[in-house]
């Protein structure tokens, strides 16, 4: 499922009226001219059956240009694994589309937090200029586009399996949210014995 | 309880300024994610106002994540820079982060074609 939070700054417009020019199935009316100038925190001024409309199109051209990837130039970026058979292909198609149906029946029946938690989860993301800049500083050479978008992506993906230990941590412990420091803490502790947070400071020395 | 909790926090605050190194946290100058940490929280099901001592650990936490991937990918394939086949490499046994690394690319390079096709066709009308 594409991500579409990566439309939050420059460059939003192009990206939104792309992606309806691409994909013919949608029948929704052209983005809003506003959603350029979109930042996570102006999010509530606009309606947001808009910006979930807006993201469920992105979704169906996501599954739509997913069909083109066949054809991907021989860019190093995005090397294709293997060469999928067309049964395959159809039948992943379907897949998308079924999935896509259901996400669309899901998020038409949220109430209205949900609404906004979701849109928050969608729309939310680090700025590209600091994580390139982060990068940067730790390399001392200049990196491209593709790192810093897959390095935000990867940092949002951490992001959010940290939070989601911390809430499960909270529960058991009784308490509510907010997350309190306690609960950040054991959850870094329960993922790093299950060695998804890289820890490459002490060197384990086998026989000695 | 509370005060045992209050105090870590408390001695990352004060730190923060001098930009020392501390066992707790790295004792950043300046906040590079606050808000964008925030919005990430609620999304991800916190409440909607999350604790600030709450963020900065997660923000510390984000920065050395970035900085030993940045690392790690410095020390395979080609040495001292970092590409993103690197990254890819690296995220391998981690399923969620590395479909979602594929999807981001596949994205950009379809929106990268799709914008092209557009300026092409701009500009033969």
């Amino acid at each position: 499922m594409a991500d579409p939070a990566r439309i939050k700054t420059e460059g939003s417009l192009e990206k939104g009226g792309f992606i309806n020019e691409e994909s013919p199935k949608t029948e929704h009316e052209p983005v809003p001219e506003t959603s350029a100038e979109m930042s996570a925190d102006d999010n509530k001024e606009l309606s947001t059956q808009d910006h979930l409309k807006d993201l469920k199109t992105e979704t169906e051209a996501a599954a739509a240009a997913d069909d083109e990837e066949e054809g991907t130039s021989g860019q190093p970026s995005s090397k294709r694994l293997k060469v999928e058979p067309e049964k395959k292909k159809e039948k992943r198609h379907k897949v998308d589309e079924d999935e896509i149906q259901k996400m669309q029946v899901l998020v038409s029946s949220f109430s209205e937090e949900q609404l906004n938690r979701y849109e928050m989860y969608r729309r939310s993301a680090f700025p590209k200029a600091a994580i390139k800049r982060l990068i940067q500083s730790i390399t001392g050479s200049s990196i491209s586009q593709n790192v810093v978008i897959a390095m935000s992506g990867i940092a949002k993906v951490f992001v959010g399996e940290i939070v989601e230990e911390a809430l499960d941590v909270c529960e058991k412990w009784g308490d509510t949210p907010p997350l309190q420091p306690k609960h950040l803490r054991e959850a870094v502790r329960r993922l790093k014995s299950r060695d998804q947070i890289p820890n490459s400071k002490y060197k384990h020395i086998l026989f000695h | 309880m509370a005060e045992e909790e209050d105090e870590p926090g408390f001695e990352e605050e004060q730190e923060d300024g001098s930009g020392g190194v501390d066992a707790a946290g790295h004792g950043r100058r300046k906040r590079l994610f606050s808000k964008e940490l925030r919005c990430m929280m609620y999304g991800f099901g916190d409440d909607q106002n999350p604790y600030t001592e709450s963020v900065d650990i997660l923000e510390d936490l984000v920065i050395e994540f970035i900085t030993e991937m940045t690392h790690k990918a410095m020390s395979i394939g080609r040495q001292g820079r970092v590409q993103v086949e690197d990254i890819v490499f690296l995220i391998r046994k981690d399923p969620r982060k590395f479909a979602r690394v594929k999807d981001l690319l596949t994205m950009n390079e379809e929106l990268k074609r799709a914008r092209k096709a557009f300026d092409e066709a701009n500009y033969g009308s």
